[in-house]
Formats: structure tokens, sequence, C-alpha cells
């Protein structure tokens, strides 16, 4: 009997997410997510929100989207062709790339998207490429599209990632369809064993998807601008997508170049320097954040886990945070380049979601201020029971979406 | 909630209405929709604003009679002390609606009466008729369907009014604190208006557009309207004196 009622118990607090979650205790989000609701209503104007929410797009409708903007409203001439030499200038920056139909076509930047070939940036300049497989190690993804089972089948309204015995699973809601995928090293596992993991996460369905096999080269180039090339893409680098950090730096990048192109050659080198400085310090700052994911598992089943627990495999400038958190929480101090891809918040949300604790023998005056502290625990109460009451399921609002459509205001 | 139910001249021969419990309808609306021709006749009492279906999340025009859910500050000793009574009110207990049965293209509209509406009398000797003796329209019934007419044909211009004002980029939120006299303040939100800022700057073109269409004294209302929100301040403001002073 008790048994019977641990289990109840245990069942009810996954359907209602952990209640004392530190998610669920600082922000409503966790509730929303729980119960399956969309992030704003029909009410709500375009782009606004209630809660925070991003879009899934379709790459290939959003790269013809692009190309068509650039070539009708930002006036640029878009060649597609094949680079088949590269020329040099006497001051070794790239002069033009010559082209099987266009000839050569000269400029005074260039910019790599040429994606793994890293034709630029890797092949003619020999920028090493610097690999974090020696800290992350995810190699290989599996991926397959997962019908639902009925045309009004609930919509997840958040990425669902869940730990494996070498790696993890995405489990992403779309409108007709879940994508869903296991990522995994296969240094932890074979490709057979990956293959009954991920089938027994989608379940009978499996058997009749088609399964596509996906490599992962974890690490970026050591230099991201040489000279007058710049790489932004996968040209650049790539790490494993539990955080999206690949989409966040091609737009981190495209945005800095655009803001500081260089107005002449003589101020290039500058920029590049600088350039490189910023992104390189954002590669890290994710490597040590996917990082920090793997570290605070307690989970002994598989080798992955325990080696992605090991010293040697950690960066030190986590190693350094994490002797910090300790004693205190991860604060905005440690985190001060205006240049941070995650704040301080992000990483408090993986120590605590975790179960990690601080220990705040020496400065318990921290936690003085009880108030305060239960004034906002219930302020994000009020929040939870407003958006549970007022926000309808992530399917209703996606079919009201396509019927009327949203408001610009 | 309003149960409908087609009417036709043998089940309802004998049913009486009467129309001047019609306003019971608004008894505990804070918005009512209203539709453009009558701007110009609400504005003089009640602030005509735009808000969102709540189902589609698209704009509909409305009359503010309230600050919150469920409060018509006009109602008062059950009866609606306003000066002119929507055509959403008016129309009441009958309704409108396409008749399935009808071929598309064809205008036929069947009428439908809210058989839970309080003007329907019980006791017979109250009341309007719907239908003579012999099954024919009374005047009332006619002038109920003139009504219903105009609603169908209001609701069309709203839709084109709406469409103008988007694509011209007229509507603009209205955010609003209220504070009533006794300190207490409202954030009114999800309210929209004229951008009146906007409406100073639309191009020749677009004011012949306006102008051409009718639809400016209907903007022009809208705008001013929203001085009615102070009336309607000093309403809520003398009902909770009157409440506080019963306590």
């Amino acid at each position: 009997m008790e048994r019977n009622k641990l289990a109840k118990n245990n069942q009810a607090k996954q359907e209602n997410g952990n209640a004392h979650s530190f998610s669920n205790e600082v922000c409503f989000q966790e509730a929303i997510c729980e119960k399956g609701l969309a992030p704003k209503t029909i009410r709500t104007a375009e782009f606004a929100d209630i809660a925070n929410y991003a879009y899934h797009l379709d790459s290939g409708k959003f790269a013809v989207f692009l190309q068509k903007h650039c070539q009708e409203k930002l006036g640029i001439n878009h060649i597609i062709d094949d680079v088949i030499q590269v020329n040099s200038a006497d001051n070794d920056d790239i002069a033009s790339v010559s082209t099987k139909e266009h000839g050569d076509i000269c400029g005074e930047i260039f910019v790599d998207c040429t994606g793994f070939s890293s034709l630029l940036i890797g092949k003619h300049y020999g920028v090493p490429f610097k690999s974090c497989s020696d800290i992350l190690f995810i190699d290989t993804a599996l991926a397959v599209q997962v019908p639902y089972d009925e045309e009004d089948s609930a919509i997840a309204s958040h990425t669902i990632s869940t730990g494996q015995e070498a790696g993890w699973i995405w489990d992403i809601g779309l409108q007709h369809r879940r994508g869903v995928g296991y990522v995994y090293s296969s240094k932890h596992s074979s490709e057979e064993q990956a293959r009954a993991v991920l089938a027994g996460y989608v379940g009978d369905k499996f058997s009749g998807l088609k399964v596509r096999k996906i490599p992962i080269i974890s690490g970026h180039r050591e230099k991201l601008w040489q000279n007058n090339c710049l790489a932004i893409g996968l040209s650049a680098g790539f790490l494993e997508p539990l955080e999206a950090s690949a989409l966040v730096m091609v737009e981190l990048a495209a945005q800095m170049l655009s803001e500081q192109l260089p107005q002449s050659r003589d101020v290039m080198d500058v920029v590049a320097n600088r350039f490189n400085e910023i992104a390189l310090y954002r590669w890290e700052r994710i490597i040590d954040f996917l990082k920090l994911h793997y570290i605070l598992s307690k989970r002994d089943d598989n080798a992955f886990w325990r080696d992605n627990r090991d010293s040697k495999s950690i960066p030190q400038s986590l190693k350094d945070l994490m002797k910090l958190w300790q004693y205190r929480s991860p604060a905005d101090h440690d985190f001060t380049s205006n240049n941070e891809v995650f704040p301080a918040a992000s990483y408090q949300y993986i120590l605590y979601g975790m179960g990690f604790e601080s220990d705040y023998r020496h400065t318990p005056y921290v936690l003085d201020d009880k108030t305060l502290a239960q004034q906002h625990f219930s302020q994000n109460q009020k929040l939870t029971e407003k958006a549970l009451a007022s926000l309808p399921s992530n399917r209703e609002l996606l079919n009201k979406i396509k019927a009327y459509g949203l408001n610009r205001l | 909630m309003a149960s409908l139910v087609a009417i036709n001249n043998k089940t309802h021969l004998h049913l009486k209405v009467s129309p001047e419990k019609a306003q019971w309808h608004g008894s505990a609306l804070h918005l009512i929709p209203v539709v453009a021709s009558e701007f110009i006749n609400l504005a003089v009492q009640y602030p005509v604003v735009l808000t969102k279906n709540g189902d589609t999340g698209q704009f509909v025009f409305a009359a503010m009679l309230g600050f919150e859910t469920g409060e018509n500050l006009f109602w008062q000793n059950d009866q609606w002390q306003g000066l002119y009574l929507p055509l959403h009110i008016r129309r009441q207990p009958f309704f409108v609606s396409t008749n399935d049965d009808e071929q598309q293209g064809n205008d036929e509209y069947a009428v439908f009466i809210d058989s839970k509406s309080p003007t329907i009398e019980a006791n017979s000797s109250k009341g309007e008729r719907l239908f003579n003796s012999e099954g024919i329209d009374t005047e009332y019934f006619q002038q109920a369907k003139a009504c219903l007419a105009q609603l169908i044909i209001g609701e069309k211009e709203n839709q084109t009014l709406l469409a103008i004002l988007q694509e011209m980029e007229l509507i603009q939120a209205l955010s609003l604190e209220v504070t009533f006299a006794d300190q207490h303040s409202t954030n009114l939100s999800g309210l929209y208006t004229i951008d009146e800022e906007k409406l100073a700057q639309v191009s020749d073109e677009q004011i012949v557009k306006l102008h051409k269409g009718g639809w400016l004294p209907a903007i022009y209302s809208m705008s001013s309207s929203l001085g009615q929100i102070h009336a309607l301040i000093d309403l809520k403001n003398k009902k909770k004196k009157h409440h506080n002073e019963q306590i």
C-alpha cells in the first residue's frame, strides 16, 4: 500500500513538474511548460509575449526568405557558383576568388560561409581547428521525424532534453511533427546501442522511421578573422546543440561585422584582433556552460558520465567558477564582459536545477532577508497562477494563429 | 448565456416581448460591441474604443461602460441611465444568422430569439406580439428586423473600417492608469484607440480615401469620445461614495 502511494505521489509530482524545483520557485515558465501552455494568447501582439519564447524556423524556407530580402531590399548581387581557386594579394589578403562560371570575383573583405569545408579560413589560410572533444564528448547525432498520433495531439511548448546513458535526447514539438534526436559519444556507445536508446524513447513508431546520422565535430577555428577574411557559421565552428549556441554565434558575428565593418584596410587588423578576442571569449564561455550540464550529474550507469566529471576534462575557467560557487551563487560580476552569451541566471538554473548546493556557512548574512525572499516567491506564485489561468494550450494557440493571424499591435 | 431558437409564426404566434426590458441584457457588461454608424451617438456619453476578441484576437469596436468585468456604470436602480442605447442592446432578444439551408451568395438570414431573455413575457397581458393572428409580422417585429439588418450592415462596415485603420496603421494601444477618488487605481490594458499623430500625417491620397469612404466622422468620434473616460471615472467615484455611505 505504502509503496503504491509513493508511486502515485511521484507520478503526481511528475505531472505537475517538480513543485519546489529552483526554476518553479523563481520563474513561472516551468509551470507553463509542464502544462503544455502557449507563451501568449491570440490577443497578444505579434512578437510580444507573456512568457519568453522563440520560434523554430524552417531553415530551408528561411534561407530563401533571407536571400530575397538581401536581393530586393538590400540591393545585394547574389551569385551562386563554385569557388575553384583563391587568389592572394601581396600582403597575403585574399584579392579575389576564381569561380567556375563567373570568373574572378574581387573583394575587400571575404566572409567564409562555406560550412564545415571551411574553404577560406581553414583550407586557404590553414587556421587550425581547435577541437574540444576532450571536454565535450558528443560526436554523433541520430535524428528522426516523429509524426503525432492525432491531428490535434498536444504540442510541447518547450524543447525537452532528456539525459541518456551516453548523451541526451532532444524532443522538439513542431506543428505537424516532433523532431527527436539522440546525440551521443561514439566512444561510449555503439551506434547499435544508440539506436536502441532512441527506439526506447520514441516507442512503437520508431521502426517505421528513417534515422538520419549526423556527425558532430565539436570545436572552432583558433582565429575567426584572418587578414581580410572572417568565418561565420559552421566554417567558424560547431558545438553540440544543447543550448542552440551555433545560431547565436552566427547572429552575434553577423551583427558585430555589420556594426564594425572596417572603413579602410588600415583599420582592419585592429578590428580583426578585437573580433577574434570577443569571438574566442564567447566560444570558451559556451563550452564552459555546456560542460556545466555534465559535471553536476551523479549518474554512474555509463563511463560517459564518469568521464565527464573527470577533472582533466573540465576547463580551468569552469573549475575556477565552480570553486567560487561552492560558497555563493553565480552572480553578474562573474560574467563582466559585455559580450556574454549566457547571464549568471542561466548558470543558476543549471546549478540548482541539478541539485547543487552552495554552502553559506561563512556568509550567513546573505540569507538574512527572508521577508524579501518570501515576497519574490509569492510574487512568482501569483504570476504562475495567473499564467496558468489565462494561457491557452500551445496547440490551441497555433491553430488560432493559423486561422486568424496575430495582430501587429 | 443566450439560448437561441429559430423564430417561426407557428411556434411563436402568441409570443410576447417587452422591448423596454431589452436593456437588462447590458446590465452587467463593461464593454459592448458597437458599429461605426452609431459612433457619433455613442461618443456623447461613452468612450468608444477598440479591443480584441478573446477567441480570435481580432479587433472589435466597443463602447466602454465600466472598468472591470461585469461593471456597467450606466446601470443604476435597475435601469440604463444612458441617453443612447447601443444597437447590440436594442436588438435584444433577437439574433440573426445566415441560414445553413440557403445557397451561398443568397442574402437570406434566419432570425432567432433568445428563449431565456427577460424580455419574453410569460404573462400574456403585457408586451408586444411578433405576429398578428394571421401569422404576419407585426410592426414591432418589422422594426426589430430592421434593427438586425442595420447590425448586419454595421458589421460589414466595421470590417472595412478596421481593415483601413490597420492598413494605414492608425491604431495604437491605449495605456492608461486611472486613479479614483479613494486613491485606488487601475491599469487599463487591452484597449486601443486612434493614433492621432499618425492620423495627422496620413498622405493626401489616404485622407481622400477616408473622406470619400465617409469614415472621418467615425474616426473623429472615437478620438473625441476618449474624454468620456473622465465621465466614467466620475460615475465610478459616485458609485463608490454611495456604496461607502451605505456601509
